[in-house]
């Protein structure tokens, strides 16, 4: 069964009557463990009237409560520092992590037992075994090892399928394009800038990637893996395939992954997943296709059980049998389309950062680039966009006016102020890029006028 | 053997691997006190490893933090 392109074959291929009914089963369990484990789970779950008897089908998930994070942030300033949705003491976990705070907002904290982290790393083999990831494979993880639980469980992942794992933290970029290159790394994880800014410092080295041993690129914390620009771009550099995934701290470890055949989204892992996409006004479930936003109940992690947690991410899920690859696990198509908390209205129109990220990577002459929304003569929302042109044999000018007039077509014809920033003067990002600056003082010049939230 | 659904035999080699693992937790339970440091440790750890093996199968494995795991 080595050969097998599944890392379960029997479940990521089972038919959907077989998956729902396995999901059943799963979620009667966690409502069962989550009420007699956690007080302010069961008072949820019993004001709502939900016991594990009363489940019988996936239809009675929607009885259950949705989650948000400021309800997880009130539990941990009432209980802290875990929070009120701990089913276990403390003193049985083996980890504790966080969220990277790159929002500014107080991190969502998290504890791990040793079967919770075995199963982190279970997610993660998931993807890596689908996107062809075997123990030959010598796997460098680009990540500075931290509280942010980023790449900790692709790690042991990797170290589980049995590949050689290089451990790539506390390092210059300098430094780990050398590793990979001197360790002849085939399979390397970081996120998507961070792949793009290590193609850089090689080709400042003197080194063609693309010409080296590299063969798969492990991508996430962005949504950029699955921008379409971005990932060709980032394939063209490496000479690799690039393959999605998407986590979140909340629940410990990836939920989405690219296979091998790249159908253009990430299949989501529903053996231990339930994701629905709600249309997030009235929370109603939106159809296959439309965009909506992701809510996750979780079979994995037990030391804090996750049920119907709305995750503010925008997808489209699409069926699994839009992908050849003969999974049965439903699809992200797009992977995560973005935030609800990305969208900004400038003028009157709305502007999500992917939108821009996908138009500026056609234009592979663009080292780096930021969007910089400001308030211009007191009233006026402007924004404008920064772009790092280094190349001398490039006709910088005309890329520039390109890039605005795209901008200007695909947003309603608001216009886009691009201008060039010094060489190296835009910050470069490790983790998660954080490429949007908003300084406005007053948002929405068009519309309803507020303070901004600075 | 059946796997928790009751509809699958399960093949000889997961067998073997939800008989080890029954023999770990036995061994965690009834003879925990029995278990120097380094047995029982790694006795923990493995019932972490294997629990994942167990739901992949679908053996149904429950939560298993009172073993400390």
């Amino acid at each position: 069964m080595s050969d097998s392109p599944y890392w379960n074959p029997r479940h990521e291929t089972m038919s959907r009557d077989e998956l729902s009914a396995l999901q059943t089963r799963k979620l009667k369990a966690l409502v069962g463990w989550a009420d007699a484990n956690v007080p302010w789970q069961a008072k949820r779950l019993r004001d709502a009237g939900v016991t594990a008897d009363s489940i019988a089908s996936l239809d009675d998930l929607r009885r259950i409560p949705l989650m948000t994070r400021d309800d997880w942030m009130q539990g941990q300033l009432e209980q802290p520092p875990y929070g009120t949705n701990v089913a276990v003491d403390p003193s049985a976990a083996i980890r504790y992590h966080m969220t990277s705070g790159t929002t500014g907002k107080t991190p969502i904290r998290v504890l791990d037992g040793p079967k919770d982290w075995e199963w982190i790393a279970e997610m993660w083999c998931y993807g890596l075994w689908g996107f062809g990831v075997r123990p030959a494979d010598t796997l460098f993880v680009a990540f500075g090892y931290a509280t942010f639980i980023g790449f900790w469980g692709l790690h042991y992942a990797g170290e589980k399928i049995g590949c050689l794992v290089l451990p790539g933290g506390a390092m210059t970029t300098d430094q780990r394009v050398s590793t990979i290159v001197d360790m002849g790394a085939t399979v390397v994880a970081s996120t998507p800038t961070y792949a793009l800014r290590m193609a850089q410092e090689a080709k400042a080295m003197g080194i063609d990637l693309a010409a080296g041993p590299v063969r798969r690129l492990i991508l996430s914390g962005e949504p950029a893996g699955s921008i379409p620009a971005t990932k060709k771009l980032i394939e063209e550099q490496w000479g690799a395939k690039a393959g999605d995934t998407a986590g979140m701290t909340e629940l410990g470890t990836i939920m989405i992954f690219e296979c091998e055949r790249q159908p253009g989204g990430t299949h989501i892992i529903e053996d231990h997943y339930i994701e629905e996409v709600l249309d997030p006004d009235s929370g109603e479930p939106v159809p296959y296709g439309e965009m909506g936003e992701r809510v996750v109940t979780s079979f994995g992690r037990g030391f804090i059980p996750v049920l119907r947690y709305r995750t503010r991410d925008f997808v489209v899920k699409v069926p699994g049998s839009t992908c050849p690859c003969g999974r049965t696990f439903d699809i992200y198509e797009g992977g995560i389309r973005g935030r609800v908390d990305d969208m900004k209205l400038v003028r009157g129109t709305n502007v999500y950062p992917r939108a821009v990220e996908a138009i500026i990577r056609e234009h592979p002459e663009v080292d780096e680039f930021q969007i910089h929304l400001y308030t211009a003569e007191g009233i006026r929302d402007e924004i404008e966009i920064l772009v790092e042109i280094p190349d001398p044999a490039v006709d910088a000018d005309a890329s520039v006016a390109a890039i605005g007039k795209e901008l200007a077509d695909t947003h309603e014809g608001l216009r886009f102020e691009v201008r060039r920033a010094e060489d190296g003067s835009l910050p470069r990002f490790e983790l998660k890029a954080k490429r949007l600056v908003d300084e406005r003082t007053v948002i929405g010049s068009e519309g309803e006028r507020r303070e901004a939230n600075r | 053997m059946k796997d928790a659904t009751g509809t699958r035999e399960l093949t000889a080699g997961e067998q073997k691997i939800v008989e080890a693992y029954a023999a770990l937790r036995e061994a965690l339970t009834a003879h925990r006190t029995e278990l120097p440091p380094f047995a029982e440790r790694s006795a923990v750890r493995a019932v972490a490893v294997l629990w994942q093996a167990m739901n992949g199968l679908d053996m149904d494995p429950g939560q298993v933090y009172h073993l400390g795991a």
